[in-house]
């Protein structure tokens, strides 16, 4: 299959399969006279790789390759992390819609609303910023071709396009006088698991790869982007300024996002840094401030939240630090997976101080 | 190689390296510039062979030897003078094969001085011309009579006699004692070339230099052989036939000569270089190494022979060879009555190598200039002297696949970049023909085994890209046309007889390479069949060849060179694959794998032997011998020509038959190889008074200025160059191809982090290298594979250089080419590339002036001329000492 | 299906000379990675990528290599390429099925199925696979699928003047391997093993189809020591997702009837 795409520096865009080959001609005009640095393709690679500055050589215990990285680092732009928050703030608002259904639902009814809303756009924001980081619209309906339980991603994109669908239906079924009503209500239900799944997944993703930071994490992070999810609603109801019953009890369920995400962010520390080089980058350069940022934002978010008589001033105040709080959450996610990809050494010394494959074999039920 | 054994080429194949017990590797990287030969050093290797790497450098073959011999460029000499040394002192030779199949038993005459005698000198030298008379070289009472031409030597006044008497020693010595005798003379002159002399002159630690000497004679004899592996790293330097005639020695004192897994391969370098050493692109040699005549006394066909035709060994079979080439060339129109034309031919009046010709070149003496296949611009020495030549021609043409920077060199140069030099100054009329690749064309590669392989066209060439074929045919037919109306003027008869009607053939009209191949192979000028072989020719014009050597590739019309048997259908010699010069024989000399008896050596070392059944010679490879002539057959006082060769004489193109441990007669700059430091060195000659090769070619100009001769406080490192396997030469087919140039994307310099310490210098970042001729910046590379060498107490840093790139291409950097001076061998004119000295500082530093051209680089210190020649040997001699080039016309710029 | 193919890579035949990296640039029309000078010996393309499938990397380290050379430096050179594993990340990954495995065990990807999401590239262990800026799809080596069909060897192997790269049945690879590792071991080299041979000796990838022997730790090369398809320890990851997404809806349902009511 040949596609178009438009190289650096020039207008046209030509027909390629990809290996540069001018498939009109069905060959190279002179073999490689064409070939032409377009761009670095390594992009991520040569873009932070320097120039080594020492003579290769001297020998140490801790051997690594010109400190180049070993992994090959996430490609994903600001418009992952950005899913991660916009879809964590879906799924847990369908989760809040749903149990909101649940029981004597009268007063409720404008909160169920509101978080079906939130699922529906939420969920068309998502998958529009999957598809631009994709770039071509029609690529997202491939993970749609195939039910793969072995890709979190694939299992992700059900996921999404489930939450969207039943938040859809809810929004224009439920409260119905007629038997689409009773339809939307159950729609609405199966939006909340739905919508539990989108905003724990996006954990069980980071965790799935070879990033080390990430791996190390395996076990916190679903729990941390569940809770972010949910702190992310309760900062949002915060801003939206909603009154009596709603009010009350999205802060409930924000304020406990708010403390459990805090706690699993102090746990992530912990696991992350059994070895010390595969925590570091939660603690050092950018992506340690970023991470620090984010869970300095939560806690005023929270503080300032529990404060008593809240004012209208303090209440959005509280909403925008817990949701830069959260978002910066899954930003600073990103950015440790990055440092923690850059650097090989990571990897060995996690490797080597038995998280490897060594792991799996000290647990042999896995 | 010529001279020691009695031909230029290579004597064994790289396939045969696997049979080989050790490899030694001097003057050539082959695991990074013959990569794919390389494959059978490692075979070797894992069979078991020892593989040592003696370079300056620890490169890609050392990682992969046994052993790394780090050496000071410039040194080798000394370090082989030392093991020829290491294997006499120990009686480590191989007698037998000494004996019979070299030259030690000769006795030479009563005035021969050696280079022990003189302080660096062999006798004959003449102080007023600056060069040896050779005369007292000879055998004793041999008289190889003066008058005469040259045969595979240089031109007109430069050139050896030819001797007209048959060269056998007249007295020999076969217990090798005689005092006189070349075995004793090499003794003597070895004497001093010891393992604590090789320290201090190669920078090499004793222990090491007694490993290398020790694994070559453990290595030896009937039952194990050694071969040599050179290329490059040898040739360009001063005295580079000598370094390759030290390994000759080597190799003929250990009886490595001729044998499975022995022989000495050069590596050449360019596809089909061999192929133009054999059918000449050299000013100075006609087809199959015929040299070309000297306007001074080749008078006429009859001179010419006569000076050219060897009484004893097979080059008194060279009026068949000249006649033949004649009578190809000129057709009917050559006639017995006529000379068979050979009136046409040109003739030489002096040296015209290529670096003569650029000075000539930028004196304004040449008016045009045709390069085809080359980018001197980049890969000859003083690029800017080059560049300056090339301005000062009317016009160039340039045929190539890139527009290279020879063809630009007129808007695109560092000169032009600095505002030096003016394109709009530059009147020089530049024609570029875009060239047609070897997938584009027919036609064969001559390799570095001296095969010819012969490769069809793939796809037409594109555009107007065309073969050289091609191109050298139409023109031809152009110029034919062009002096039709004037053919009454004698002059233009050569053009008007000239054969020039290859059938053309293609959707393109080209002419038939094949066609060319039928010619080159001979032809029966009755009936135009292909002959078999050279041994066919005759000097009567009924046979037409175009060169002698190749004579057997087209046999019975068939085009041997197409041939692809595989070696694994077949023997590892692989016969069956293409077509080998000379005979198909793919070891040379392989008379030497048995013994006088005609038995091989060994049963593991088999090649060639003597079946008393059959009473001819057989084996695994074609006899390199006379089939029939059995090993006792000794010929008569009175036989001339190749009847001189008796059956235990199994260098049959050599005069006499053997291995030539001392050069008699052939050489420019002494019998025997003599450790002189490079025109540019970091040391005093810790042997002899006599500091540089005293025959050494210098051209004395302003814009090719020369350092101190050592102990230069202004350029106090050495220099080496090379290539990587990354690039080709000067770049024309690598930086212009993003696969290869990402590879190796800028110049570098190679430096050990010793050298860094010292200059300041961190990888990765800029440094700039100065000479008196040029200045370039480079990247620095710190390694350690580059290891400082300790020579008489003293830390001698070397810099390496790449020479890939230039101006033009995807990847862009300085020459190297820019910082070295004319200098050369006097033997075969070749650059001295590969030691010269320099400095080094940190950053972009080189701005205002950069190259000699155009004016003085660095200040000026007293001359030391002197210091490079022996003063007691006549002061510096009053004529020109070796090749000095005149004046340039713009003296004093 | 035709027997598992694949690759074995005796570093120490190998020369350094990257005719493997320039023949699988050749035969798959790669573009060039960019011209950048890195100071790293004689790498300058550093890495595996999307337009860099075979790769040479190139060591200087200051202690002597057994039976090689004297004194105390040696040069390592390996040409690393897509591993093939038996179990990859990466296909395991994909949530597209464009990576698939072929009739010749190798791992494959289909660039008309690919989309570009780049979650193969975060889970091969080995930072192999990489997006392409200007497609946006993943690629690496495909074992030369194009010419397996042929009955060709792969481009690389073909190029290798050395036999450094092997290409062949895997069977076959493996006992040739272990062979040649005895042999080195005998010959003095004692620091000389494979590496991901097989499913024992690499257990977190199963074994490799494109396995190596190795003169010094993974790490001088740039490999990991340990590596695992981050798919064997993802039951941990859901696990916990479980547990978060029900503690979710336990808060939300606990918010619902516990915070609805005005105290
Ligand atoms: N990849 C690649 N292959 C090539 C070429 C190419 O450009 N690129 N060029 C081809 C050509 S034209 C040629 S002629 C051949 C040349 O082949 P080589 O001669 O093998 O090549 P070089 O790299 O010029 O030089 C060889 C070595 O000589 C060493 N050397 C320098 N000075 C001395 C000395 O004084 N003594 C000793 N013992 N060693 C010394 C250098 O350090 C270098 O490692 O390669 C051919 N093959
Ligand atoms: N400092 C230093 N200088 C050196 C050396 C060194 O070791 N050190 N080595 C020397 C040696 S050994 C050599 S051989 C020279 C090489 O120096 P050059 O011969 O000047 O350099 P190349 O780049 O090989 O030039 C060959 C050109 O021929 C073109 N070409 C290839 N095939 C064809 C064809 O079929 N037709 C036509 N018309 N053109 C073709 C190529 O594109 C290329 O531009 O450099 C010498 N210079
Ligand atoms: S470039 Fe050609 S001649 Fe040189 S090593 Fe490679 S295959 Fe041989
Ligand atoms: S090495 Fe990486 S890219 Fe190759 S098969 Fe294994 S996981 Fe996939
Ligand atoms: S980038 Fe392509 S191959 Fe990689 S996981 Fe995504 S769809 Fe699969
Ligand atoms: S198998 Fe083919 S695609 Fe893979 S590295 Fe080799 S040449 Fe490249
Ligand atoms: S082609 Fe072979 S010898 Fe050359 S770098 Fe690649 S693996 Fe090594
Ligand atoms: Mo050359």
């Amino acid at each position: 299959m040949s596609t178009t795409v438009r190289y650096k520096n020039s207008v046209e865009r030509v027909y390629t399969d990809g290996r540069d080959i001018d498939t009109e001609a069905g060959d190279l005009t002179g073999e490689a006279a064409d070939q032409r640095a377009s761009g670095s393709t390594d992009k991520h690679l040569k873009e932070q790789m320097q120039v080594w500055r020492q003579a290769p050589g001297p020998r140490t215990g801790d051997p690594a390759y010109y400190n180049v990285p070993m992994l090959n680092e996430p490609v994903w732009e600001w418009a992952i992390p950005t899913y991660y928050y916009v879809g964590g703030l879906t799924g847990a608002a369908l989760v809040l819609g749903a149990a909101s259904q649940m029981g004597d639902a009268g007063g409720r009814k404008e909160l169920i609303r509101r978080c079906h809303w939130i699922g529906l756009i939420g969920a068309g924001i998502s998958g529009g910023l999957l598809i631009y980081d994709l770039g071509v619209p029609s690529r997202f309906f491939n993970m749609l071709r195939v039910f793969r339980p072995t890709s979190v991603m694939n299992m992700g994109a059900w996921i999404l396009t489930g939450a969207g669908g039943t938040a859809f239906l809810a929004v224009v079924l439920r409260g119905r006088e007629n038997r689409f009503g009773a339809a939307g209500e159950i729609a609405g239900y199966l939006a909340g698991m739905f919508g539990a799944g989108l905003a724990t997944y996006t954990g069980v993703l980071t965790a799935n790869t070879a990033v080390p930071v990430w791996q190390a994490s395996r076990r916190v992070l679903p729990i941390l982007f569940g809770t972010s999810a949910m702190s992310s609603v309760g900062a949002l109801f915060e801003l939206l300024g909603g009154k009596g019953e709603e009010r009350r009890l999205t802060k409930i369920f924000g304020t406990a996002g708010q403390i459990a995400e805090f706690a699993a962010s102090v746990a992530m520390e912990k696991q992350a840094s059994v070895v010390p080089r595969v925590g570091r980058p939660l603690k050092k350069g950018l992506s340690g401030f970023v991470w620090r940022a984010a869970m300095t934002l939560t806690a005023a978010g929270l503080v300032l939240g529990l404060i008593p008589k809240p004012t209208r001033r303090r209440r959005l105040a509280a909403g925008i630090a817990g949701t830069l709080g959260s978002a910066l959450m899954r930003a600073s996610v990103e950015h440790i997976g990055t440092a923690s990809a850059r650097d090989a050494r990571a990897s060995f010394q996690q490797q080597r101080a038995g998280y490897g494959a060594a792991e799996i074999a000290r647990q042999p039920n896995q | 190689m010529g001279t020691s054994f009695g031909r230029g080429g290579a004597t064994t194949f790289p396939g045969d390296l696997v049979n080989s017990d050790v490899i030694v590797i001097e003057g050539s990287n082959m695991a990074e510039c013959h990569p794919v030969a390389f494959r059978w050093v490692m075979q070797a290797r894992e069979r078991g062979a020892t593989i040592i790497h003696v370079d300056p450098r620890f490169t890609r073959t050392s990682a992969v030897a046994n052993l790394h011999v780090p050496i000071r460029a410039g040194s080798d000499i000394a370090f082989l003078g030392g093991i020829i040394r290491y294997i006499i002192e120990n009686e480590r030779y191989f007698k037998e094969y000494v004996v019979n199949y070299t030259n030690a038993p000769a006795i030479i005459g009563d005035d021969f001085k050696d280079t022990e005698d003189l302080d660096g000198v062999f006798s004959g030298w003449d102080k007023k011309k600056g060069k040896y008379e050779t005369r007292t070289w000879m055998y004793k009472d041999v008289d190889p009579e003066p008058a005469g031409g040259t045969r595979e030597s240089e031109a007109g006044e430069k050139g050896q006699p030819i001797q007209r008497n048959p060269i056998q020693a007249e007295h020999t010595d076969e217990t090798l004692q005689h005092p006189r005798c070349v075995f004793q003379i090499l003794k003597k002159h070895y004497s001093r070339y010891t393992p604590e002399l090789v320290e201090e002159t190669c920078g090499i630690p004793r222990y090491l230099f007694l490993k290398v000497a020790e694994a070559l004679c453990r290595n030896s004899g009937r039952e194990r052989t050694g071969a040599f592996v050179y290329a490059v790293g040898w040739t360009q330097h001063t005295v580079g036939v000598q370094y390759i005639r030290s390994a000759a020695i080597i190799q003929l004192l250990l009886g490595n000569m001729g044998r499975p897994g022995g022989g000495i391969m050069a590596l050449r370098g360019h596809a089909s270089i061999q192929g133009s050493t054999d059918i000449p692109t050299l000013y100075n040699l006609l087809p199959g190494y015929l040299p070309m005549p000297k306007a001074k006394h080749d008078k006429d066909l009859a001179t010419y022979l006569r000076l050219n035709t060897s009484p004893s060994g097979w080059w008194g079979e060279f009026p068949k060879y000249m006649i033949s080439m004649l009578k190809a060339w000129y057709g009917d129109a050559a006639t017995k009555e006529n000379d068979w034309r050979y009136d046409y031919l040109p003739t030489l009046t002096g040296d015209h190598s290529h670096m003569n010709t650029v000075v000539d070149m930028a004196d304004g003496a040449v008016k045009g200039y045709f390069v085809m296949g080359e980018n001197p611009a980049v890969g000859s020495m003083n690029g800017a002297l080059q560049r300056k030549g090339l301005r000062q021609l009317d016009w160039l043409v340039v045929r190539d696949f890139q527009l290279i920077e020879t063809a630009e060199f007129w808007r695109d140069a560092p000169e032009i970049a600095r505002g030096d030099v003016k394109t709009k100054d530059i009147k020089t009329e530049v024609f570029f023909f875009p060239g047609a690749a070897h997938t584009e064309k027919d036609g064969s590669f001559t390799n570095t085994q001296r095969m010819l392989q012969w490769h069809h066209k793939a796809v037409e060439p594109r555009g107007d890209s065309r073969s050289e074929l091609d191109f050298i045919f139409k023109l031809g037919q152009r110029l034919k046309e062009l002096y039709a109306n004037e053919y009454g003027q004698i002059r233009n008869w050569p053009i008007r007889d000239m054969t020039w009607d290859y059938p053309e053939i293609g959707p393109l009209k080209e002419p038939s390479a094949e066609a060319v191949l039928h010619e080159i192979n001979g032809y029966t000028v009755a009936d135009r069949k292909p002959v078999e072989g050279y041994s066919s020719l005759k000097d009567d014009g009924s046979t037409a060849c175009g060169c002698w050597i190749y004579s057997g590739c087209y046999r019975g019309g068939k085009n041997m060179t197409a041939r692809r048997k595989p070696y694994w259908e077949q023997n590892h010699l692989a016969p069956e694959w293409a077509w080998v010069w000379p005979h198909n024989r793919r070891i040379l000399y392989n008379r030497a794998s048995a013994d006088p008896n005609g038995a091989p050596w060994s049963e593991r070392k088999k090649l060639v032997w003597w079946d008393e059944q059959k009473q001819e010679w057989t084996g695994l490879d074609q006899p390199d011998f006379i089939v029939k002539r059995g090993p006792s057959h000794r010929p008569s006082k009175e036989a001339r020509g190749k009847e001189t060769i008796s059956g235990v004489d199994p260098f049959i193109m050599q005069a006499d038959g053997k291995g030539w441990i001392y050069v008699a007669t052939g050489l420019q700059d002494g019998p025997l190889p003599t450790h002189y430091e490079p025109q540019e060195s970091i040391a005093k000659n810790p042997l002899y008074g006599q500091q540089c090769n005293p025959e050494r070619m210098e051209w004395i100009r302003k814009d090719n200025p020369y350092h101190q001769p050592y102990d230069d406080p202004r350029f106090p490192y050495l220099i080496t160059t090379y290539r990587l396997t990354e690039h080709h030469t000067a770049g024309g087919m690598s930086r212009w191809l993003s696969w290869l140039s990402e590879l190796q994307p800028e110049m570098f310099c190679e430096i050990s982090p010793e050298l860094a310490e010292e200059r300041g210098l961190k990888n990765g970042e800029w440094a700039t290298i100065r000479t008196m001729r040029g200045e370039i910046e480079t990247r620095v590379l710190v390694t350690r594979r580059m290891q400082p060498l300790r020579i008489k107490g003293k830390l001698v840093h070397q810099i390496g250089l790449p020479y890939h790139w230039s101006t033009k291409g995807l990847v862009r950097g300085d020459a190297a080419n820019d910082l070295i001076g004319f200098v050369a061998d006097p033997n075969v004119s070749i650059q001295e590339s590969k030691a010269f000295t320099g400095n080094i500082e940190p950053g972009r530093k080189s701005k205002g002036r950069r190259h000699a051209t155009s004016g003085r680089l660095v200040k000026k210190l007293p001359s030391r001329e002197q210091d490079r020649d022996l003063p007691k040997v006549g002061h510096k001699p009053e004529s020109k000492h070796g090749y000095k080039a005149e004046q340039t016309k713009e003296g004093n710029i | 299906m035709a027997a598992s193919k694949g690759f074995f890579t005796d570093t120490t035949l190998c020369i350094g000379c990257k005719a493997c990296e320039v023949a699988c640039k050749q035969w798959n029309q790669l573009p060039d990675d960019g011209f950048l000078f890195s100071g790293m010996s004689y790498d300058n393309t550093v890495h595996l990528g999307g337009s860099t499938w075979r790769h040479v990397a190139f060591v200087e380290r200051p202690v002597p290599l057994n039976t090689q050379t004297d004194g105390a430096f040696s040069w390592l050179f390996s040409s690393d390429v897509c591993k093939h594993c038996a179990r990859a990340g990466c296909l395991e990954s994909c949530p597209t099925g464009a990576i698939i495995r072929t009739e010749f065990g190798s791992v494959y990807v289909q660039p008309d199925v690919c989309n570009g999401c780049g979650y193969c590239i975060v889970s091969c262990p080995f930072g192999v696979i990489n997006r392409r800026e200007e497609d946006g799809r993943a690629w690496k080596c495909t074992l030369c699928y194009d010419r397996l069909r042929d009955d060709l060897v792969p481009a690389c192997a073909k190029a290798c003047p050395t036999e450094s790269i092997q290409f062949g049945d895997l069977d076959e690879l493996r006992a040739h391997a272990k062979e040649r590792v005895e042999q080195l071991h005998e010959r003095g080299m004692p620091e000389a093993y494979l590496y991901g041979a097989s499913a024992d000796d690499q257990p977190g990838t199963e074994g490799l189809n494109a396995f190596f022997l190795l003169v010094d730790k993974p790490e001088v090369y740039n490999l990991p020591p340990d590596p695992v398809a981050p798919a064997k320890k993802v039951k941990d990851a859901w696990l916990a997702a479980g547990a978060a997404a029900a503690g979710m809806a336990l808060a939300a349902v606990g918010a619902v009837f516990f915070g609805g009511h005005r105290a």
